[in-house]
Parts: C-alpha cells; structure tokens; sequence
C-alpha cells in the first residue's frame, strides 16, 4: 500500500506523555553528578578511577548477563550506569579497584538480572552488592593480601587519611562544624563528601517528579527525633555518614519501595528507626545500607496492610445545596 | 459555582485551538449512507425496510421491542441499497442499512409542538421515538435513562459539558452555539425526572461557554458549574464526585446516589426531538488534529462514511497517520475509512506520523506509581496490568478490573510503556466468564 495512505492503529490512549524509563534513570545519574565532582575534587584520580571501574563493570556485567539469559541488552535505559554509579559513591576513594569491581558485579548480575531484571528486584542493587562485599569482607581481606601489589598509585591525596566524620562521631572526637559537614568534608564513601550538593540533584529529581517527599522526609525525621530522644546530637547525625544519600536516593527507589502513599511513610520510618539502632546500639556500624535493604524485603508486607479503598467505596451521604 | 477537583487525574496538553474557534458547519452530503442497526449499548434494531425501498429523510427504518433499545432513521433521501454486515469503527461487523442519497432531498416534514404543555409521557415518547442516544459517546438510549427505577429518586440532574478529552470542541461549540435550545433541553429533562436542581458543568479552560450560558440562563435552579480542566473531569462518577461530593459506589450507577449526568449535545437533542419531532439523524462532529487540513466542527448526518468527512476537511496532510474515531485518551484507530459516522462519535482526531505510533514496545513495570497516583478510580493499574499480562484473571479480578473507566491515563503516563488499557480490556470479557461460570456453579 502507498506509504501515504497508510494508517496507524493501536489500542488506546493514543498520547503518550515523555517520561520514560531511561529519562528518568538518565536524571538520576544526572543528579548523582553535583556530588561525584565534589567527590572528585576531594580524592582527585581516586575518586575519578573508582567512578569509572564501576561504571565499566556495570556495562560489561549487564552485558553479560542479558546475553547469558538470552535477552537483547537495555543499555539505552541507563539503570545499569546508575546502579555502578551508586555502588561508586557507596565506597571510600581508598577502596581497592577490584573490590568496587566486584560489588558492581554482584549488584548489576546477580541483584538485578538474575532477580529477572530491572522492576523485578526485590532489593536495591547497589545497596545489595555494597553489603554482599562486608559480607564477604574475610574472604576479601585474603585475597588482599594474595594481590597486593596490584595497588595502583595516583599519587598522595591528603584527604584520604582523614577519619571518616561518622568514625570521629562514634569515637567522640570533635566534630567540624556543622557549615562544612553540610557542605563539604572529605571522608567516608565519595557519596558522604557534600549533603548540600546530594540534596542539590534530590531537588531535580523531585521537580522531574521522580521522587516524592515521603520517604526522605520520614526517614530524616524519624532519625532526627529519636537520635534527639536518645542524647545524641541529632544535627550530627543527619549530616554525617551516607544518610543523606540513602534517604534521598536509595530508599526512593521505584523498584524497590512500597506503591502506597501510607505504606512510603511506614517504610521511612522503619528505615529510621533501624538507622537509630545501628548507629547508636551497634556502633560503629553505619547501618543505613542495612536498613535500607532489611525494609526492601518487608516491602510486599507493608503494601499489603496499606491499601487504600477505591473509588466509590467510602459511603458519605451529601445533600444537594 | 466552582467545585473542588476528583482525586487522581492529570493534566493532559488540550490540543483545543486547532477547531475550538471553528463555527458549526454544515457538512455536504455524502452520495451514500450507512446506517447501523446497532448504534447503542443495547439490542440491535430490526430493518423496517428492504432493498429497493424509497426512504425520506428523518424516516424510521429501523427498531426492536427491547427496552434498552434506541431506533434508527434515515438520515437522507434516497433507494435503500443493501442491507448487509458492514464494518463499523469499533472492527465489529454489523448489520446495516445502506442507502444512494438523492440528489434532490426530501424529508418526512417535522412538527412546531408547544414544549410548555407537554405531558412527561409525551416528551418521553418523543424522545423515544426520535432514537436518542448519549451523545457523549456512550451512546446508551436516553429513553432508558430517564425513566429510573422508581425506588432510585433522583435529586440532581448533571449536564456534563467538560469535553475534557483532548482536541475534542464539538460540545464546546453546541454550547457556544445552541445555548437556548441547550437550556430548553434542561428544563425538559427536569421536567421528566422531576429534578428540581440541575447543573451544567464546564471545564474553566472555556470561559466563553461560561459566559454564554450564564448570560443566557435566567432560573435559579439550573446551576452554570466551572470545573477545573483536568483529565479525565468529564467522566460520569468523577464528575458526580465534583458536583455533589456522591461517590457512586464499585458497580453502582449514578442514580443509586440520585444522580443523573447527561451530555450537552444529548439535552439539545432531547429539545429538538420534543420541540419538532425531529429523530436524530445529525450530530456535531470535530474533525481535528496536526493531520488534518482544515479542522473544524461539522454538522453530519449520521451514517456518513468517514472518508467523506475527511475530504470535506481538506484530507489527511501526510502518511502514515493515525485516524482515531473519538478522542486520542480514549478512541478507537481505524485501520478503514469508509466506517460510518455513528450517533457517539464525537469527533474524528487525525495525528501526524510522529504521533502515529503503533503499539508501544513495552518493558517490566518498574514500579514508578505514576499509575497508582493519578488513577481516578483509586485502583491499583500496576497489578491490574502485571496480572493481565499473564493471563491471572483472577487475581485481575481481585484488584477491580472491572472498575476500570478505561480512561487511558495509566497507559499514558507509564514509563515503561505498558499498554495497561489493553491489558484490562483483554481481562474484561475473560473476568465476566469467571463470574458467569461462577453463578452457574
């Protein structure tokens, strides 16, 4: 039939807003970048080398995997750049390359395609492969020892001697001030150095709609009012370590955080409570990426118990006026 | 009077002013029409004519003794020339009357009644003889309609003038146009039903309907209603809501909370077929969108092949386009243009070959809740679409597919590009068997 002539059929609607999956993870990685450079600016080629071994291992992992499972790959949908990206900013610039490649590698393959690819995982990526690595952390500090010349050496960086602000807390040393903790400190995970500039690229995220305010607002001030409960300084307590990241970024995640209004509300402030536990009963443990994936798994529960009526189904008699 | 907004709902671009500003015009005729026998939820109609036969215009041809049932007229003049299956814009076959117009028209001449003196029975049985439909596009027999069952008392009579499907102008232009036959056709359905208040509601994205019905209404009772202009504002039980603050119930219709929403067009019909006892034989058509060359608002007779319209309008601009029967939220796309015009069709949205998309190539649902926010009907579309998918039509059952209005927001803003509208309408048919099956057990 003549091109011209020809017509279109689908079902309906037949508009279709902008948004889709790879935009929207494509601002997420935009929205990571404000810290990565603060980050880059503290641990110069560190920073930059543990970025990019993540990112590689990302592309090639999901690679891998699709090809394995026999699905075409979705590189074009940014997830797995995002999730190498956060494994990234989840270590310190000290971190051996491997280590991050390795993590990277269990988020990307096992976390998420093995779990039947992105929308089907359970727990966060990243945060799993994170955690998989203190796990497994005897195994790791073995094999350290076998490949220790396989350091690279990029030069001395001051920073990265400094003691994580979430140690010099546990350890009750004195804090910096609260301006420089907020905007700027090096120490920790890459993804610890600024609040200020993490809470820049949340705010582009909740203007493109793509997080909400629920999660991170609960999970903020629940650690904010129970560490101020418990005697510790709660300001302290939101600025240090990767709370900032886990509330805003983490725990937000679409895939791996409850579809109802109430049920956000009650997995941030079990994600608090948690945070509260870990920090100041089990110190020194960070606990955020614990928390984080322990409520992950409860996340069918907490759907369950707050769904909400349909239309139609709240009886209300209104006269006429 | 404004009213507070339904929970859920978008705001979807209007794509209005391609025809919002074009007058009502008066298509040419067509030199053949197709009538179909089934132009209403309900029974078909019989033929009560055969090949060869002379009909004039506005004459019956076509009626059933079921009660939900509306009757069919010739819209034109002319030898009836076949009565067969035809395809008709939903992809169904249906049985048709199809008729050669005349180059001279005759019609079969039409009354002057005095509407002040009408008894409730008269008007009803004008309205059901002229075959009255909702023109809104449900196209469920008015007749039907105004004569609830008498243990659902009806207090509030809404006339809904929202259009707020995009591109859509054609009700816009009928209050534009036939403010006075519009509030005579109010005071008309008051009167059958016995409704003291009645409210004609209106998005606020068109202020001169507004204005046009407010200048021109002079009783206290019929109550000019601004909406605010969001999607889907102009569905029934979302617009009760906004009026009367009344949540139909899951299953229930709007008089089981003693309501009744009719469509502008419907209450301008009702007038003309009480007032002259014309049938309904023509309607107001948009013909819009990026693809079409002249867009506007037309006068059709029903029956009038698509192709037809679309010359009328200038033609296609350029291919491959999308030629949808309706609105783009909610329409039906055509893959045959010599369909019929029909008494639901509301309008006729022609989109470019960017917008021409055939079915989206769909991933896994991420779980964004885009869906679940702007839901109208409070459902969960995520589950209802995962379930659908894969064919559990039982679990589809249980999160309330059959509640769905099918009013395409959940399609429209998922990322992942789900056909969730498909997914439901495939459910459908297969949850009415559970259930069917279920009764029988």
């Amino acid at each position: 039939m003549d091109e011209k002539k020809k017509l279109v059929v689908s079902s309906a609607p037949h508009l279709r807003d902008e948004g889709t999956v790879g935009k929207a993870m494509r601002d997420v990685f935009v929205a990571l970048m404000p810290v990565s450079l603060v980050a880059i600016y503290f641990f110069h080629w560190y920073a930059v080398f543990i970025i990019g071994v993540c990112l590689v291992t990302a592309v090639l992992t999901e690679i891998l995997f699709r090809k394995m499972l026999k699905k075409e790959p979705r590189l074009y949908d940014w997830s797995a750049l995002v999730t190498g990206l956060f494994v990234a900013l989840l270590f310190p610039a000290t971190t051996a390359w491997w280590k991050a490649a390795i993590a990277t590698f269990i988020a990307v393959g096992i976390a998420k395609e093995l779990m039947g690819g992105l929308g089907r995982n359970r727990f966060n990526p990243a945060l799993f492969g994170r955690v998989a690595l203190i796990i497994i952390a005897p195994v790791m500090s073995f094999i350290d020892q076998q490949f220790s010349a396989l350091y690279l050496n990029l030069g001395t960086v001051d920073s990265m001697t400094q003691a994580t602000p979430l140690a010099m807390l546990h350890q009750g040393m004195e804090m910096p001030g609260y301006g420089q903790l907020f905007f700027a400190f090096p120490g920790g995970a890459l993804g610890e150095t600024s609040p200020f500039f993490l809470l820049l690229g949340a705010a582009y995220l909740f203007y493109k709609g793509h997080i909400g305010w629920r999660i991170p607002v609960s999970i903020v001030g629940t650690v904010f009012v129970l560490t101020f409960f418990f005697g510790a300084n709660p300001l302290h307590h939101l600025l240090v370590g990767s709370l900032t990241l886990g509330a805003f970024f983490m725990a937000t995640d679409w895939v791996t955080s409850p579809f109802t209004d109430k049920g956000k509300i009650i997995f941030g402030i079990a994600i608090g409570i948690l945070i509260v536990v870990f920090r100041l009963g089990l110190s020194p443990t960070e606990g955020v990426a614990f928390s984080i994936l322990i409520l992950n798994g409860f996340v069918p529960m907490i759907e369950n118990y707050t769904l909400r009526p349909q239309f139609g189904k709240v009886k209300k008699a209104v006269a006429v006026e | 009077m404004e009213v507070k907004a339904f929970l859920g709902g978008l705001h979807v671009p209007h794509y209005k002013s391609f025809s919002e500003k074009q007058p009502i015009k008066v298509a040419s005729l067509p030199e053949e029409i197709i009538i179909p026998l089934s132009q209403h939820i309900g029974a078909p109609c019989q033929p009560l004519v055969k090949v060869g036969d002379r009909v004039k215009a506005g004459e019956k041809i076509g009626e059933a003794e079921s009660f939900v049932c509306a009757p069919v007229h010739a819209s034109l003049s002319g030898t009836v020339k076949a009565i067969e299956k035809r395809p008709i814009h939903s992809g169904q076959m249906v049985e048709c009357i199809v008729i050669e117009v005349d180059e001279q028209q005759e019609s079969v001449g039409y009354a002057n009644n005095d509407v002040e003196k009408m008894s409730k029975e008269e008007i009803i049985q004008a309205v059901k003889e002229a075959g009255i439909v909702g023109m809104g596009g449900a196209a469920f027999p008015t007749v039907v309609k105004i004569q609830p069952p008498p243990d659902k008392p009806i207090d509030a009579l809404i006339l809904n003038g929202c259009e707020c499907e995009p591109y859509l102008t054609c009700d816009h232009r009928i209050m534009l146009e036939k403010t006075d036959e519009l509030l005579k056709g109010v005071k008309l359905l008051q009167k059958v039903l016995d409704v003291e208040k009645a409210f004609i509601c209106i998005e606020d994205n068109k202020p001169d309907a507004i204005n046009a019905l407010k200048e021109k209404n002079d009783d206290p009772n019929i109550v000019i209603m601004k909406t605010p202009t969001k999607y889907p504002q102009g569905a029934e039980k979302q617009l009760i809501k906004a009026t009367l603050g009344r949540e139909v119930p899951p299953g229930g219709l709007p008089f089981d909370v003693g309501a009744l929403v009719q469509n502008v067009g419907t209450a301008v019909a009702v007038y003309e077929a009480v007032k002259y006892n014309k049938p309904l034989i023509e309607r107001v058509v948009t013909v819009t969108g990026q693809n079409i060359d002249q867009p506007g608002n037309l006068l059709v007779k029903i029956g009038t092949p698509l192709e037809h319209l679309l010359a009328e309008c200038g033609g296609i601009k350029e291919g491959p386009a999308k030629v949808i029967m309706g609105g783009p939220m909610t329409g039906v796309a055509q893959s045959d243009l010599s369909v019929p015009v029909v008494k639901g069709i509301t309008g006729i949205t022609v989109l470019p070959p960017a917008m021409a998309y055939g079915e989206p190539e769909y991933t896994d649902c991420v779980r964004c809740c885009k869906c679940v926010e702007s839901c109208p009907m409070l459902l969960y579309p995520n589950l209802i679409s995962i379930y659908g998918e894969v064919g559990l039509y039982e679990k589809a059952e249980k999160w309330n597919t059959m509640d769905c209005i099918e009013c395409g927001i959940c399609a429209y803003v998922c990322p992942s590009e789900r056909p969730i509208v498909k997914f439901v309408q495939q459910a459908k048919p297969k949850i009415q068997k559970l259930q069917a099956s279920r009764k029988n057990a």
